[in-house]
């Protein structure tokens, strides 16, 4: 049984602007002790879905209309908010994008340590600030105990964001989310914090959910890749899988998009792009959402009518379109 | 001048020393230090509440005895503010106003400070409809007149005394301070670190009292001497009207009505009270004025 099952989520926000339907059908699967990335473009509900199965979104307006969320067989989407509290950080954590903005200003990063380990472990104030300054050490912070004191502004940006983990991390979580976590970080730092993360993973066996919209950083620490396309998954399959035999026409075209600086043909090309935008998330297209950028609509296969669902192409290997790279007959329009 | 050297004149501190850790509070205190116009108020308003304080203890002259023989004298050595029209010396009993009226500021402005977090802070926390529904009661509170509701408040509790008055002069002037801590809850609620502590299972009770409420600590300062004036002012108000502080009794509003009959004989009678009450609010704003300066540098950045 994986350790998190997402089955056909939904989640729309209720504005005066209309109903967003930001997140409108995610299926997600992910293993025990495995990393799943999810990839997309800004504004497709990566985040959405992260904060959805949090149950972090503020309702209203957000409100999961329909879909079932399990986590380790136990079905989140009906707990309450009680119950949840105890769910989160005990059994699933969550890194922030910025760590510049997910520590409080005016409490020590001990205070914030210990106030987790207090809440859900019990422990007395000298063990849990024993335990804090372990937890420091193991995320790679120097001199981990002089520094229990100190207030976030101390810190760099890479050494906060290891904080923030260290806090998400300090309960032993069975499964990490991870949104967006080295974006705000120099090159250098991302790929630090990309192998703490996964060191973190192997030691404890913690499955990690890691967004982003990084192709690359995907592709170095995903065993699952999950492509969103506004609000929906539009492929999930093993990371090997996807970068060596991408099926839908967007992951093809997201792939396509990579710079490769080691072709010197491809350096005096002008970066490949994806023609068009988006579709408007308070009134999407009623059939395929990708139809309007699609190289292959309007092929005569109805593609634009009626809309694709998420289909089981190869064991492991799912997508959401009409026409798959392998099954493909027609050439682009 | 090095490179050093200037970045430690920028910072206020000795070039070459070890930067030392500073917390928000010791550096708005440095910065508070810098304005040297809120210092001289601090100052002042420090000296006032001295006076207050012992004179009453030290004078020689008992603030209450009535003597006719001593009436309506000016300042001298052994009556440094003159007498009132009884003969009682004006240095002690202003002193002793002086304690009653800073009271009653001090009194009703935690009073407006505490029912304005608390309604502010629940409203702001839980949001959604109740918040809708608190907010359009506070609107209707909002019309009604300062001064007038105080008055019917004390005509409905029927006696004038300390905390009477307490009540009266905070139970139409809350508001505000609700819908200061109400705002500032909304967007402090928003950010990343309430979230990344909800995200790891802290109960709403501890993020509102630890990661929220703290956070508001700078801006319930700086309302303390917002307010501080506005009550005095309506003590006073009150206390002049004879509504107020009954004889023997004094404030500084009933001292001032006090010398009200022989203002042009005698004027110093109603000036020194009058005086006391003019710099006291003004040092209050000068310091509400600094303390935002110096708990929120962005607002003034000179």
């Amino acid at each position: 049984m994986p350790l998190l099952e997402v089955a056909d989520l939904r989640t729309h926000f209720f504005t005066r602007a209309g109903v967003v339907q930001a997140v409108d059908g995610v299926d997600l699967t992910v293993e025990k002790g495995k990393t799943l990335g999810i990839v997309g473009e800004s504004g497709c509900g990566k985040s959405v879905t992260a904060l959805s199965i949090m149950r972090l979104l503020p309702t209203p307006p957000a409100r999961i209309v329909s879909g079932s969320i399990r986590f380790d067989g136990r079905e989140l989407t009906t707990l309450s908010e009680r119950e949840l509290e105890d769910v989160r950080g005990r059994e699933i954590a969550m890194v922030f994008q910025d760590p510049m903005t997910a520590l409080n200003p005016t409490l020590t990063i001990g205070t914030q340590i210990v106030e987790v380990l207090q809440r859900h472990l019990g422990l007395d104030h000298g063990a849990a600030r024993r335990r804090a300054a372990e937890l420091l050490d193991e995320v790679g912070i120097p001199r981990a105990r002089e520094r229990l004191d100190d207030y976030p502004h101390r810190f760099s940006g890479g050494m906060r964001q290891r904080v923030v983990i260290a806090i998400a991390i300090a309960c032993e979580p069975r499964l990490l989310i991870a949104d967006e976590p080295t974006t705000a970080l120099d090159v250098t730092v991302q790929a630090q914090v990309l192998d703490l993360l996964d060191d973190l993973r192997r030691e404890r066996e913690m499955a990690i959910v890691l967004i982003t919209h990084n192709m690359g950083v995907v592709a170095e620490s995903a065993d699952d890749v999950a492509v969103m396309y506004a609000g929906q998954i539009v492929e999930h399959a093993p990371a090997h899988e996807l970068f060596a035999s991408p099926e839908h026409p967007y992951t093809e075209a997201l792939l396509a998009a990579l710079p490769d600086l080691d072709d010197p043909a491809a350096r005096e090309r002008r970066l490949a792009a994806i023609p068009g935008r988006p579709p408007d998330l308070i009134d999407p297209p009623p059939a395929c959402r990708f139809a309007a950028r699609c190289p292959y609509a309007g092929c005569g296969d109805g593609c634009a009518l009626e809309p694709p669902v998420l289909r089981e192409l190869r064991p492991q290997h799912r997508v959401r379109t009409t026409h798959p790279a392998s099954e493909r007959t027609t050439v682009p329009a | 001048m090095s490179v050093t050297e200037i970045a430690g004149r920028l910072a206020g501190v000795d070039a070459g020393a070890p930067i030392r850790q500073s917390s928000l509070w010791q550096d708005a205190w440095r910065r508070y230090l810098r304005n040297r116009g809120a210092v001289a108020a601090g100052v002042v308003f420090l000296l006032i509440l001295a006076w207050c304080v012992v004179a009453p203890i030290v004078s020689p002259h008992d603030p209450n005895r009535i003597a006719f023989s001593d009436a309506y004298q000016g300042p001298s050595w052994s009556h440094p503010f003159g007498t009132d029209q009884f003969g009682r010396d004006l240095f002690t009993r202003a002193a002793l106003g002086g304690r009653i009226s800073i009271g009653i500021g001090f009194g009703a402005t935690l009073a407006i400070l505490g029912v304005g977090v608390v309604y502010g802070a629940i409203s702001g926390f839980v949001g959604g409809k109740l918040d809708n529904a608190l907010m359009r009661f506070l609107d209707a509170l909002y019309g009604l007149p300062y001064l007038p509701f105080a008055i019917l408040a004390l005509a409905i509790i029927g006696t004038v005394n300390f905390w009477t008055m307490v009540v009266a002069l905070s139970i139409a002037s809350w508001f505000i301070t609700a819908r200061v801590v109400r705002g500032q809850i909304i967007t402090l609620k928003e950010n990343d670190y309430v979230r990344a502590a909800r995200a790891v299972g802290v109960r709403w009770y501890a993020v509102l009292g630890r990661h929220l409420l703290p956070n508001t600590l700078g801006v319930l300062v700086i309302t303390i001497f917002l307010e501080l004036p506005g009550v005095i002012l309506g003590e006073a108000f009150l206390s002049f009207l004879g509504l107020g502080i009954n004889p023997p009794d004094a404030s500084w509003g009933s001292m001032a009505q006090d010398g009200r009959d022989a203002y042009r004989a005698h004027p110093h009678i109603i000036v020194i009270p009058s005086l006391a009450i003019a710099t006291l609010v003004l040092c209050a704003n000068f310091i509400a004025d600094g303390l935002r300066d110096a708990l929120d540098p962005r607002t003034k950045e000179t």
